[in-house]
């Protein structure tokens, strides 16, 4: 396998996106680096969001109320499967930084999905 | 940031990435999952609402423990690291110029530092009004 197709350059940000001929290797590297850059803009929204509590009751309570909103629901359900998806594959990352698993990386990524997918599924199931 | 890709060995430093900087990503990791596991569990599945959110009421009274702000603070500086220092090897990804990469990293030093001081007096600001 060629390590270099799997190594982004400015001129192939936007390969990322592309699911065409794409081995895991490239979706393991797209997908930490794509819930990455969602969940950094989320969290820099999130604390903007939480500057409410500062306003007082009102200003907070109104806000909550958006939160029952189907596409503000949908968005923190992205957020949430986001964070699966980057905690798990992290985990991924961070043993065989260490030296863990490096020769069994595909088994790693395929079960720490399939936790993934069953974590998602249920928090799906309590939010809908 | 640094990534294995399933055709590389081992996930390691990216050039211009210094080591030490590679492993606080590395170690803010796992302890992020944690703390963003309990303030995820407290947050969205404690409060009093029907969803589970906390009212302003609830939070208010949930800071006056002191604890708490503390492991927020805590948890806003691990994740405002961990998401800087990610954006930073994404950033490397795309093999910018010397010059390029120190002043996207004093910005990313300046907005890391401006948001851990704003979600600290935001947590003062909220323990304060109970």
């Amino acid at each position: 396998m060629d390590i270099t197709r799997n190594q982004p350059s400015a001129g192939r940000f936007w390969s990322w996106f592309i699911p065409i001929r794409r081995d895991i290797g490239s979706w393991a590297f797209a997908l930490n680096r794509v819930t990455a850059l969602g969940l950094t803009f989320y969290l820099f929204l999130h604390l903007v969001i939480l500057g409410k509590l500062a306003q007082g009751p009102g200003a907070y309570d109104e806000f909550l109320v958006l939160t029952e909103n189907p596409l503000i629901k949908l968005g923190e359900w992205a957020v949430a499967a986001a964070a699966v998806l980057h905690g798990l594959n992290g985990i991924r990352i961070i043993l065989t930084s260490f030296g863990v698993g490096v020769t069994r990386q595909k088994q790693l990524f395929y079960g720490f999905m399939a936790i993934a997918i069953v974590v998602i599924l249920f928090f799906t199931a309590r939010m809908y | 940031m640094s990534q294995t890709t399933l055709s590389s060995p081992v996930s390691e430093p990216r050039p211009g990435e210094n080591t030490w900087i590679w492993l606080i990503k590395i170690v803010t990791g796992p302890l992020l999952i944690i703390v963003l596991g309990l303030h995820l569990a407290v947050n969205h599945y404690l409060g009093t609402m029907a969803s589970g959110l906390m009212t302003y009421q609830d939070i208010i009274q949930y800071y006056q423990n002191p604890i708490i702000p503390t492991i927020e603070i805590i948890f806003l500086v691990t994740v405002v690291t961990h998401c800087l220092i990610g954006l930073r090897g994404i950033i490397l990804d795309t093999n910018p110029s010397r010059n390029v990469l120190s002043i996207v990293t004093w910005l990313l030093v300046i907005l890391g530092v401006s948001f851990v001081g704003y979600g600290i007096w935001l947590a003062v600001a909220i323990a304060s009004q109970g």
